[in-house]
């Protein structure tokens, strides 16, 4: 067993244990006839500001906290734990009151993002790694201008070297919009390639037109079509990764303001709980 | 052109080592010390006469009696020859100094970075330039007393040590092997000393014959012998015992002591070919006459595979070659041929002790449990003081990666597991943030697998970038860290061109208002170097590890191979 199996065996089972702890709690609360919706909304609450912080832990690199990949850890587990205790609170009911099924509707939405985002970024960096060299985000756009400038380039010399105008005309009609742009996003983020087959197959079909020099050209071009269905690959699926936090971080500050407000409400009408 | 603001161009002895240093200190060390007195000046060029290399890459130090000189352990770049009084030298630590104390901001300090860092990049304050002048190089004064011994009598009664008078030369071993000193120098009296940093050293040696054998033979006198008691091999000898093993025992160079331009030629053709290119120390198969104790630098292991070689592992500082073997003979009678080959990685200084006395003197002392076990039998983790492990359980790709783009010379290399890393770039920010917004390294580098090796300085154990420094900018700190002095950088770039790795840049810098700085003949922009510095003036270590949220980069030290293998396994 490998030293990341073992650490998330002992994690699953030390959550496990406090998820015991808690629900053991919340049943005590009952048995003795208290509201155990107080319990276990301020610990949810506590353990929704301690998710939120680790943005913040994020930020402050400068000081010598707990480092982010062990943060981020405590932040996954802490994260089941208040779903359980958020099925607790709401007591396994769907909420009746627009309020609380806005506050009930961003809970779930950031839960899910959250474990998304986990998912995501565990599944799709050995998928870019599966696909040849890591390209950092930024040099995407550049790095596509430059296949591009250089698939024109070549058709633009097919034309003065074989006097035909295959290539070209395909260039002009195919390639180019094919070039300047990410292309088959969706296809990338699930795994089809087809638009880019469809494109090799039609560069393969041009060959009956091509003398020995057009049909050394169209095989460079052949493999900058790959470079650039590499190139969208990797700007499709590191754009997801880059993109769900922006999801996830917004709903939470909404979820958190939610859930202020939520306290306020509660304490504001509850005299006489006890 | 640029317009900005305009400053002189630095050029090398802006920033004299000695400030202080007058015209009467260099004619007094010429005419006084012999080491000089021998040299002929006519040999230097005009661009650089002997006169102004001792006037500004060397300086007068005085310390009283008891003050520590040089500390065992610590990096250094500078040779010492003593003017007057008497100095020690103590070769095992056995006397408590402090610890060197980093400056950090603390915590205001750190949390201030939030809003004081600059808007614009590379952001230099220009006063500091433009009083350079008058200024002295950094760190010549801070951080040269490295400790006070109380009792010298104590001392000198209490263990090994060695009297060094007027005209006798010290702590050549650091600056020649770039590797640390390997014994303690206290002053006994009130003494002068002149010290010559590594620039002037370079200099000298390469124009005068003389001075260059001179300290080459005192390089090895010194180092053997403190190589062999250096080495946990032959702790347990007694002196007489040492003495007979340092008298047969032969000391060797093999390859290039400036590596990198060769092998930044070689790379860019074949990496495969590296290994064709590396000098043959030992041959899979042949007799073995002698232990190899590794002085400095790297060796590859291989074994014949076909018509081929395959890379094992590799041996380094302080590890031994050829142990097992001759363990094997004198335990078992077994055939004294060695199992693996060694090829020198860059630049090896080994020392070669003959098999017979390993056998005689070595062998017998050594407690069981610090010899190898028998063929076939495994080796606990555990087990390994003597570097006796030194063939690596990774995959042969890993490895051939590892040796062939020389990673293994790395203390603070970066790796990324690309199966972990997402992209999100919080390490970069965590070092812009840590270095006034201005990232020290590129997420960027040679794969293999699932394994990148980023452009970020890995503070290497042969740090070939500081040969060629004509100022001492880029230097190595005591702590081993390379780092550069920005004041005393004049941009020459010759680090960045001499890094085998490219993992130092040349930046273009800007005043406080962001207009560039430009040399005020010329108009051109002045460039600087700069690289990570692993945050060593941060509170809590390299700030692009704890910022990682994925556990997908790690600094590593690559002598350190069970924490490599582990990492790359886990």
């Amino acid at each position: 067993m490998n030293a990341f199996a073992q650490r998330r065996l002992r994690n699953l089972a030390l959550t496990g244990m406090s998820a015991g702890i808690l629900i053991a709690i919340n049943q005590l609360y009952d048995m003795s006839l208290r509201d155990a919706a107080f319990m276990n909304g301020w610990v949810l609450f506590a353990g929704m500001v301690f998710l939120s912080l680790f943005n913040l832990r994020k930020k402050l690199n400068v000081l010598p906290l707990v480092p982010a990949g062990a943060w981020l850890q405590m932040h996954i587990y802490v994260g089941g734990l208040c779903s359980l205790l958020f099925l607790l609170h709401s007591e396994f009911v769907l909420p009746n009151g627009t309020f609380e099924t806005i506050l009930w509707l961003l809970f779930v939405v950031v839960v899910v993002s959250g474990f998304t985002g986990l998912l995501l970024s565990r599944i799709l960096p050995p998928r870019m790694d599966a696909r040849g060299e890591r390209v950092i985000f930024e040099r995407i756009p550049f790095l596509r201008a430059q296949v591009a400038r250089q698939v024109q380039e070549l058709a633009m010399r097919s034309v003065q070297e074989t006097r035909a105008s295959t290539i070209a005309d395909f260039y002009v009609k195919e390639l180019a919009p094919y070039l300047y742009r990410p292309r088959n996003f969706l296809g990338n983020l699930v795994g089809s390639h087809r638009a880019e087959r469809r494109l090799h197959v039609a560069i393969q079909a041009l060959e009956r037109y091509l003398d020995e020099r057009g049909r050394a050209i169209l095989g460079e071009i052949d493999a900058l079509i790959t470079a650039k269905a590499n190139l969208d690959y990797q700007y499709a699926l590191q754009l997801v990764l880059k993109l769900w936090l922006f999801f996830h971080l917004p709903l939470n500050y909404s979820l958190m303001l939610f859930s202020v407000l939520h306290i306020v409400i509660v304490y504001a009408f509850s005299a006489g709980a006890p | 052109m640029i317009s900005g603001v305009a400053i002189p161009r630095p050029r090398r002895w802006d920033r004299p080592f000695g400030p202080e240093m007058t015209e009467g200190d260099v004619l007094r060390v010429l005419r006084t010390l012999q080491v000089f007195a021998a040299i002929d000046p006519a040999q230097f060029p005009a661009s650089s006469p002997l006169h102004d290399i001792v006037l500004n890459d060397a300086r007068v130090r005085r310390h009283r009696a008891g003050e520590v000189i040089l500390r065992k352990g610590d990096y250094g770049n500078s040779v010492f020859v003593i003017v007057t009084g008497v100095v020690r030298e103590l070769p095992e630590a056995g006397v408590t100094l402090r610890s060197d104390r980093r400056q950090t901001p603390g915590l205001l300090g750190a949390i201030s970075q939030l809003w004081r860092n600059a808007r614009v990049p590379e952001r230099r304050d220009i006063t500091i330039y433009r009083n350079g002048h008058a200024g002295r190089a950094n760190g010549v004064r801070r951080g040269d007393l490295r400790g006070v011994i109380r009792d010298i009598d104590e001392v000198i009664g209490h263990q090994p040590t060695r009297p060094l008078g007027p005209q006798e030369m010290f702590g050549e071993v650091a600056a020649l092997s770039r590797a640390p000193h390997l014994a303690t120098y206290f002053a006994e009296t009130d003494v002068e000393l002149l010290e010559l940093r590594w620039q002037a050293l370079r200099d000298i040696r390469r124009r005068d014959k003389g001075f260059r054998e001179q300290l080459d033979a005192l390089y090895r006198a010194t180092s053997l012998k403190a190589h062999l008691r250096e080495s946990p091999l032959f702790q347990g000898l007694h002196e007489s015992a040492l003495e007979q093993l340092a008298s047969h025992t032969l000391f060797e160079t093999h390859g290039e002591f400036e590596w990198s331009g060769g092998f930044k030629e070689l790379a860019a053709q074949d990496p495969n070919d590296v290994l064709e290119s590396e000098p043959v120390i030992a041959e899979h198969g042949d007799y073995l006459d002698g232990l190899l104790l590794i002085r400095y630098g790297f060796g590859r292991l291989s074994e014949r595979l076909d018509h081929g070689h395959r890379t094992v592992g590799y041996v380094t500082h302080n590890e031994v070659f050829g142990l097992s073997e001759i363990v094997d003979h004198w335990r078992d009678g077994r055939d004294l041929t060695l199992r693996h080959g060694l090829r020198a990685v860059g630049f090896v200084d080994l020392l070669r002790v003959p098999t017979a006395l390993v056998e005689d003197y070595v062998l017998p002392n050594l407690p069981p449990e610090h010899l190898p076990p028998p063929p076939g039998r495994s080796i606990p983790r555990q087990a390994n003081r003597l570097g006796w492990r030194t063939e690596l359980e990774l995959e042969q790709t890993t490895i051939n990666f590892l040796m062939n783009n020389r990673t293994i010379n790395g203390t603070a290399a970066m790796f990324i597991d690309t199966d972990r890393c997402t992209g999100c770039d919080d390490c970069v920010r965590a070092c812009a943030l840590a270095h006034d917004n201005n990232p020290r390294f590129v997420r960027h580098g040679p794969e293999q697998d699932n394994i990148m090796v980023t452009n970020a300085c890995m503070h290497c154990v042969d740090p070939v970038c500081l040969i060629g420094c004509p100022t001492g900018a880029i230097h190595r700190a005591p702590d081993g860290l390379v780092v550069i002095d920005d004041i005393t950088c004049i941009g020459c770039a010759t680090c960045a061109n001499s890094c085998p790795y490219n993992n130092i840049r040349m930046v273009e810098i800007r005043d406080q208002r962001g207009d560039f700085i430009v040399d005020v003949e010329t108009q051109a922009p002045i460039v600087k170097a700069t690289k990570c510095d692993l945050c060593r003036d941060q509170l809590g270590g390299p700030a692009c590890q704890r910022a990682c949220p994925h556990e997908a980069l790690v600094r590593i030290d690559l002598r350190d191979r069970e924490r490599l293998v582990d990492w790359l396994t886990r």
